[in-house]
């Protein structure tokens, strides 16, 4: 007969006011979930996302959050200086225009335009046809791979032709068209859902757009030795080229928290204030209420020498079946609330596509259970104080007399 | 040798008014084995001085020996545990807990004075036999009726052999046919050699008791 035991056959009891108890305290908990996915979700999505290319230093000409960039002066040479590092493993140079491109007698529909010296695609997954050839392998002038949304706005598919115009930023330029062969269509890692975005060689930006300064990279990935680590990369970097900035992943995450991230934390932090708030109120209530209709029952147990101690943890097992049924169902309620806002938020204009905003962590279901055992005590507290301090004559009179 | 023995005791109630003597210098004794019935008007003072007596309140002055141990000096931990094993208590409204069935409500103080399950079985089995409900041993408190609940709670105060059974008009929610029955049973448990202390409206009841004491006012005055 163990308090538990006791607490169990109290709360069924009355069934239909448990179960409202525990579905209230399950949708409560379910937002309070979804506010723990929030807290860390998009950062640890955009962590992953930086972490999927494979490259976990990013080298770029000015201070900041390295996403708007300058020019590089003679990336080539930097690649090579770069790859002559122990620390580093791999260097991708990378160089972004603004264009337009069309297929014959279409419209031209404005395009992102990303060169690339890495051809084999860690920067985006085939979904038809093939990534682009490398430079030996190379037999168009213009290869080129474009996003699923462009592929379905230009009717193209791998082996198509298309005209493309680039229009290199701050200058005023009359290029003519490229005509490029479609060899893949691709989803891009960085690219948002709908967004028209196409990649080529550098090569292929260089010879066949004549763009002046065309080996100048806007954005330098590095891949660091498995050995040596993103930070040991950096700091090799650095003393390289003092004159240009070397961000790891982290570093660029922890810019993203601080400045981007420290929104959503807030609300976040708000919202679950308000939750537990809610639960705590809830069950504290109906404890409360519980111990009130019971005084009579709980005096005669005393007065039968059930001790004090009993009566409270017979209490806090009552607390912990409410709130601990609520929060565990409040996960899988919580999960499907977030897969449906995480649906909503992404469709946000101009974020990745593989961005998420709930990230599912085993962290957050810790907090979520810690969060709930500490409502439960709390709850419990004043029912738990009623029940033990009760004066059992006047109780037992009082009893009588009503 | 007494069970208990109440000497001067005196009980106050604050009320806005100014303090209310429920009792003005009682003493009382029971002695092992003893039946006694305390008698008088409502509002006498009769279960403020069984509320003393079982140790379920504290006297305002006075002293209650209990075995021999002044359970005023003693903490609230202590005066349970003696509620628990060595006094039984009866309800006038019974106090069964509604959600168990007899079996686990008489078995529940055997539990809270750690008796193993097979001896808390056994025991409610034979309590169960003593009071006549062998057969509605797995019925809860709403499928009984006012009698067959009195019996339980009998067998519940009888669970951990108490040296002093108590019980507060333990026939007052009952006709006078149940409790006929009710006042068979207590004359069972006296002739097994339980010491009774009885607080009752009820003469019948009364009269079956080895010594009478009649309260009026706060006060013993035979």
């Amino acid at each position: 007969m163990t308090s538990l035991w006791l607490a169990w056959r109290t709360t069924t009891r009355y069934r239909v006011r448990a179960a409202l108890a525990v579905i209230g305290v399950a949708v409560i908990g379910a937002l309070l979930f979804d506010m723990l996915l929030l807290s860390r979700g998009l950062l640890d999505s955009f962590a992953d996302l930086l972490r999927s290319g494979g490259f976990d230093v990013r080298v770029v000409a000015n201070d900041g959050v390295p996403f708007a960039r300058l020019p590089i002066p003679e990336s080539r040479r930097l690649a090579d200086d770069l790859r002559a590092l122990p620390e580093v493993r791999e260097v991708v140079l990378i160089r972004v225009a603004r264009g337009a491109v069309r297929v014959d007698g279409g419209t031209p529909v404005d395009i992102t335009l990303v060169g690339t010296s890495e051809t084999s695609g860690s920067g985006w997954t085939v979904v038809a046809g093939d990534h682009l050839p490398s430079a030996a392998a190379a037999t168009d002038r213009c290869p080129i791979v474009i996003s699923r949304p462009l592929a379905a706005a230009l009717d193209a598919s791998p082996g198509a032709l298309v005209h493309v115009t680039v229009q290199p930023e701050g200058i005023r330029s009359a290029l003519p068209p490229v005509t490029c062969r479609v060899r893949g269509v691709v989803n891009f890692a960085f690219a948002s859902a709908n967004e028209h975005a196409a990649a080529t060689t550098m090569a292929a930006l260089r010879e066949a757009f004549g763009l002046t300064r065309a080996t100048d990279a806007d954005l330098v990935l590095v891949a660091s030795r498995p050995e040596a680590g993103s930070r040991a990369a950096v700091r090799a970097i650095e003393r390289a080229r003092p004159d240009l900035h070397a961000y790891s992943n982290e570093d660029v995450v922890a810019q993203f928290n601080q400045n981007g991230f420290a929104y959503f934390r807030q609300i976040s932090f708000v919202l679950s204030s308000l939750t537990m708030s809610f639960a705590f109120l809830l069950v504290a209530t109906l404890l409360t209420v519980s111990v009130n209709q019971r005084l009579g029952e709980i005096a005669a147990l005393r007065a039968l020498g059930i001790g004090r101690t009993r009566i409270a943890t017979l209490l806090l097992w009552e607390s912990a079946l409410l709130v601990g049924g609520g929060a565990l169902l409040a996960l899988p309620l919580g999960g499907l609330l977030a897969l449906g806002l995480d649906r909503l938020l992404r469709q946000m204009p101009g974020l990745p596509e593989r961005l998420h905003f709930f990230v599912f962590q085993w962290r957050a279901v810790a907090l979520h259970a810690a969060l709930f055992a500490v409502t439960a005590a709390a709850a419990a507290a004043y029912p738990v104080w009623l029940a033990t301090r009760l004066p059992i004559a006047a109780t037992l009179r009082r009893e009588v007399v009503d | 040798m007494p069970v208990v023995e109440a000497r001067n005791l005196t009980r106050l109630f604050p009320m806005a008014a100014g303090p209310v003597a429920a009792l003005r210098d009682v003493s009382l004794r029971v002695d092992s084995g003893e039946y006694v019935a305390v008698s008088g008007p409502s509002g006498c003072g009769k279960s403020t001085l069984l509320h003393l007596v079982g140790v379920v309140d504290q006297p305002t002055s006075g002293e209650i020996l209990f075995e021999g141990r002044d359970v005023a000096a003693l903490p609230e931990a202590e005066r349970s545990r003696i509620r628990l094993v060595r006094i039984g208590f009866i309800f006038q409204r019974f106090f069964l807990l509604p959600m168990l069935t007899a079996r686990e409500n008489i078995e529940l103080p055997q539990a809270e004075a750690r008796v193993p399950a097979a001896d808390r079985r056994a025991r409610t089995r034979q309590l169960l036999d003593y009071v006549g409900l062998a057969d509605r041993a797995d019925h809860l408190p709403s499928q009984l009726s006012g009698g067959e609940m009195q019996r339980v709670a009998i067998a519940r105060a009888l669970a951990n052999r108490p040296a002093l059974l108590v019980a507060d008009e333990p026939t007052g929610e009952l006709d006078e046919q149940t409790g006929e029955h009710i006042a068979d049973l207590f004359d069972r448990v006296h002739a097994d050699g339980t010491a009774i202390l009885v607080v009752t409206h009820n003469p019948l009841l009364a009269a079956r008791a080895e010594r009478r004491l009649i309260m009026k006012s706060g006060s013993l005055v035979s």
